[in-house]
Formats: C-alpha cells, sequence, structure tokens
C-alpha cells in the first residue's frame, strides 16, 4: 500500500515555517513580539529562542520532504509510510505555534485588560493556557473541520510524542525526589487501581454485565484507560464493541477531568506535588493526567513531574491487573483458555517504563549536568535547592536579602498591584531568598515590569541571581520535553471524535461513571489529608 | 478500529504498542545524544 499523498500542504506548511522564522529573526515582527511579551521564546541574536529555531528546522525538514513527495514516486515500504507522517506533524505544530505563541499571550493581555471591567482575570480563572487551548485546538479541529486526509498518519504519532515526553522526562528527577515520590505513590495508587478494578467488578456482577464487558471496562477505569482497555481485551475475550464501549466512557470522562482538575487545584490553592498526585490517580487516561498537569502548570514542569510518577505507577500495575483479569475470567467463564503467567506479565509490561528508567539512569550519571553544580548526594536537579550554599551546606549570608534592601522593597511593595507578583514579593520579605522557582519568575517579572524604582529593582536583580539556574541542558531538556507535550497533546485533541465519545452508553457509563467519580473525589480526600509537603 | 489503516490503529501508526515504546525509547535517545554534544 502507498501511503504518500501527493499534496502541495507539506511544502506549503514547510514554507509559513521558514517564513515566519525568517520574520521573527529579522525583527519584522517585534511590534507584536513586544505586545504579547514573547521576547523570552525569542532569545539572543547568539543564542535563539524555540521561536526561531523552531520553525526554521521543521520548516526545512517540511521542504524537503514535500518537494521529495512531487519529485519521487513512492514505493511501498517503511520509508513510504514513514515520511508520509511529516505533513500530519508540521499540521499539528502549526496549530501548536499559533496557540503558544498567539493564542495563549493575546488571552493573556485580554485577560488583564477585561480584569477592571469583570473584576476577575478570565484568561487565569478560567485556566485558559496553551495546553487547554491546544486540545481545544485540536478537538475542534477534527469535529468542525475534519483532518485532511494527507494528516491522518502524522496525527497518528501524537502518542509516540507524549511517551517520548514521558521517557525524556525521565533525565530531570533526582535520587531523593523518587525516593520520596515512589512510596506515597506505591500505597495510594495500589489503593486506588486495586480498589477501582474490585469495584468495576462487584458492580457489573450486580448489574448482571457479561463478564467481559466487567473484564475490559475494569482494566480501563482502574488503571491508566485506553491503553489497559485495549490490553486486557483479549484475556477476558472482549468484543469490539465492549471495547469501544470503554473506550468511549474513558475518553468522556478523561476529557471532562482533564478541563475540570486544574480549575478546582487552582481554586483549592493545591501545590505542584498535590495536584499531580491528585491527577495522576484520579483521571482515568494517561495522556489526559498530562493534559491536566501541564494545564495546572503551564511554565513549570514540577506538577508534571509528580503526576507522570503517579501514572508510571498505576501502569507499571497492568501486567498485574491483567493476570489477574485473566485469572478472574478463566474462572468464571467455562471454556475460556488459560493463560501462562509469565508470558502475560511479559507480554503485558509496558516496555516505555524501562525507557524512562534508562534516562533516569543517565541523568543520575551527572553527564547532562554537571555535578558541582548541583549539591546532594547524588547531583541533584530538584528545584529545593534554590538559594546557593556553600561547602557545608548552609545558605551563604550575602545570598540572603539583608535588613537594608528588605526595607527598600517593603516601601515599593504597594506598587506591585498583581496578586501572583505580590504573593512572591511576600514570600521573599519573609524569608529572606526566593522559595520557588515560580517565585524567582515572578519576581523577575516584577524587575521587568520597571514598576520599581531602580534602587528596588537592583535590589531583585541581586536576589534573583542568588538563585540556582538549572545547567544548560537540562534546561534545553526541560524545553524539549514541553514541546512533546504540546504536540502529543494537540494531536490527542484530534483523536477525541464525537463519534467515540459518543459510542459511551448503557451499563458500562453507569458503571465507568460512577466508579470514575468515586476515584476522582475519594484521590482528592486523600491528597488534600495526607499530601502536603512539596516533593 | 483496525479497519482504516493497514498499519497500526487509529491511535498510532505502530503494528502494536511495544514497536511504539521502543520507538520511543529510540526517540529519547537520540534526543539525549544531541543534547549532550550540541548543548552547553
Amino acid at each position: 500500500m502507498i501511503y504518500t499523498h501527493k499534496t502541495i500542504w507539506t511544502l506549503i506548511l514547510g514554507i509559513i515555517m521558514v517564513a515566519f522564522g525568517y520574520l521573527v529573526q529579522a525583527g519584522v515582527l517585534n511590534p507584536m513580539i513586544e505586545f504579547l511579551n514573547l521576547a523570552k521564546f525569542v532569545g539572543k541574536p547568539e543564542s535563539p529562542g524555540e521561536m526561531i529555531i523552531l520553525p526554521f528546522v521543521c520548516g526545512i525538514i517540511a521542504i524537503v520532504v514535500g518537494l521529495w513527495q512531487f519529485a519521487v514516486k513512492p514505493k511501498e515500504g517503511n520509508l513510504d509510510y514513514y515520511l508520509s507522517t511529516v505533513a500530519g506533524v508540521m499540521f499539528i505544530l502549526i496549530i501548536a505555534f499559533v496557540v503558544k505563541w498567539g493564542l495563549d499571550p493575546l488571552m493573556g493581555v485580554w485577560g488583564k485588560a477585561l480584569k477592571p471591567t469583570l473584576g476577575f482575570d478570565i484568561h487565569s480563572v478560567m485556566n485558559l493556557n496553551y495546553v487547554v487551548m491546544g486540545i481545544l485546538a485540536g478537538i475542534i479541529t477534527v469535529n468542525v473541520f475534519n483532518i485532511p486526509s494527507w494528516a491522518e498518519n502524522g496525527v497518528r504519532l501524537s502518542r509516540l510524542g507524549l511517551k517520548t515526553g514521558v521517557v525524556l522526562l525521565g533525565v530531570l528527577y533526582s535520587w531523593q525526589e523518587l525516593a520520596n515520590l515512589a512510596g506515597l505513590s506505591v500505597v495510594m495508587i495500589a489503593a486506588f487501581v486495586l480498589g477501582s478494578v474490585g469495584l468495576v467488578l462487584w458492580m457489573g456482577a450486580r448489574r448482571k454485565i457479561p463478564n467481559s464487558m466487567g473484564g475490559v471496562l475494569s482494566a480501563g477505569v482502574g488503571v491508566c484507560g485506553v491503553s489497559a482497555a485495549v490490553a486486557a481485551a483479549p484475556v477476558v475475550n472482549a468484543k469490539s464493541t465492549e471495547i469501544a464501549y470503554t473506550i468511549g466512557t474513558i475518553l468522556l470522562w478523561g476529557v471532562l477531568m482533564m478541563f475540570i482538575f486544574p480549575i478546582v487545584g487552582k481554586q483549592m490553592g493545591m501545590n505542584p506535588t498535590q495536584f499531580g498526585a491528585w491527577a495522576g490517580t484520579g483521571i482515568l487516561n494517561s495522556a489526559q493526567v498530562a493534559g491536566a498537569a501541564l494545564a495546572f502548570e503551564p511554565d513549570g514542569i514540577d506538577t508534571l513531574k509528580v503526576a507522570e510518577i503517579f501514572n508510571i505507577t498505576r501502569i507499571l500495575f497492568l501486567p498485574i491487573i491483567v493476570l489477574w483479569l485473566a485469572l478472574w475470567y478463566v474462572e468464571r467463564e467455562a471454556g475460556a483458555q488459560k493463560v501462562s503467567h509469565g508470558s502475560v506479565i511479559f507480554s503485558k509490561f509496558p516496555l516505555f517504563v524501562l525507557g524512562f528508567i534508562v534516562m533516569f539512569i543517565l541523568g543520575s550519571t551527572g553527564m547532562f549536568a554537571p555535578g558541582s553544580e548541583l549539591p546532594g548526594k547524588y547531583f541533584d536537579n530538584s528545584e529545593k535547592h534554590l538559594v546557593k550554599k556553600d561547602k557545608e551546606g548552609n545558605v551563604k549570608e550575602s545570598k540572603m536579602l539583608s535588613d537594608k534592601d528588605a526595607e527598600v522593597l517593603k516601601a515599593e511593595a504597594d506598587k506591585v498591584t498583581d496578586g501572583t507578583q505580590k504573593a512572591a514579593l511576600a514570600s521573599m520579605l519573609e524569608n529572606k531568598k526566593a522559595t520557588s522557582f515560580e517565585h524567582d519568575r515572578q519576581l523577575a517579572s516584577i524587575m521587568n515590569s520597571h514598576v520599581l524604582s531602580v534602587k528596588a529593582n537592583k535590589v531583585l536583580k541581586k536576589m534573583h541571581s542568588a538563585v540556582y539556574k538549572p545547567a544548560p541542558r537540562i534546561s534545553k531538556f526541560r524545553d524539549i520535553i514541553a514541546w512533546f507535550f504540546t504536540f502529543g497533546l494537540v494531536g490527542l485533541g484530534m483523536q477525541i471524535t464525537m463519534a467515540s465519545i459518543k459510542q459511551a452508553g448503557g451499563q458500562p457509563l453507569i458503571i465507568g461513571s460512577f466508579v470514575g467519580a468515586v476515584k476522582a473525589v475519594g484521590s482528592l480526600i486523600v491528597v488534600w489529608l495526607l499530601v502536603k509537603e512539596i516533593v | 478500529m483496525k479497519e482504516k489503516f493497514d498499519r497500526g490503529t487509529a491511535l498510532t501508526i505502530f503494528r502494536n504498542d511495544r514497536l511504539e515504546d521502543i520507538g520511543a525509547l529510540v526517540l529519547s535517545l537520540v534526543i539525549a545524544f544531541l543534547v549532550y554534544n550540541f548543548v552547553n
């Protein structure tokens, strides 16, 4: 079968990207960049930012592939198959560019402009950041305009994008973080996964749905969503309609929760650890966990790191749950084929989790960040070590806010009107240093807005420079990971069709919704009561 | 879901999850190599 479409769009998208990169680099778009506050994405001439590098690199790839598609008659095979995805990848990226560098900052500007009229910042309250808008853009594209046939194969790469993001995320954890999170996640996930699977099977028996339906629904609702349902289907002999019912229920719940969780989390004032633990436990589908975590904290990666540890922990439960379902099914269905325990565990083990571990080990060698910059027994990429310390591990006095400098800032604190910036400033005045990277970012934005005097700005600059900055390679990994997730989530939006959600219905929807709600509320209560620390 | 595509499903271009996982691992290693050699 030939997959390559002779379409002009690959070439056009490539030319648009290169032209955009050129206009940004040449400074033609400077008024827009200034208005939307995009300077951080443009970078400097000696180190261009993502708004220049990404359009150039992706655009050139698209132009080369676009020309190849016209010049060469494609032959059936792997080259034809994999190159046919390029057009769709560029299609997703163009939408992501528009959302991240256009709609998101524009909504931020509008939100601030409308604040005096509305009484609140709609951009912040409705959580309309680039992650949420990117997924919405994907959903609107597929349901209103349809995906062009030349882009379909590229859209089917979005799950690969999400998995690659998770694997790369392994680089960013420290031993200490993993140790802190592992115990908490194993206990919580074990309780909620086993509890949800058991509850679905129990409700299924009471409501007399077929064992195959109960089995596949319990894996989907209990473990990690669509992939778990598909993985469990063969061992319970699920029919395709039963898989479709399960997928419909999970997507309906996953999409709803992906938008609701971040709003609730922000209203409750959760910290990244609490929200990450809640999303990683309470949201049914893996992809939507990443979406909710990034929607909660679009400019940072802490929440995503916590959420993915919880998500990976529950994915690790998949082989065990599939084995349980296989044994459960054999007990209840006469004529059901017995399975080998070892082969089930082996065949259902999610290999990309091993990839995550490989990247974690590579990161732990210190090859991406010089050990001398990062304190701790092993090197540490965590954001706990905010202010530089001496050899004994004590914070250097010179790096703390002096009383004299504190007075300068206190005298001008009223000039800061933004709530988040005010909180960051108050925290620094109290603790004599920046207490989180988010606070550090807010202090930098106060500095950049020039609302304070030159003297006060100098104090802020001093405090900002006292904060550890991640090593360049680690920063690059963060940017790359964020883009893989952005790509994956816009593509994920394009896979959420009304037709697939409409498949939800009947008893599976009732049981799935009940257990999904119990899981979301139950995990919220547990997290709220037990998870207090910032890991 | 399979009928429309000769390889993979509506969710992935790969024939099975394991191939997709290997793809993610290979891609990650390539990126790690590039970051290690060209950043700093």
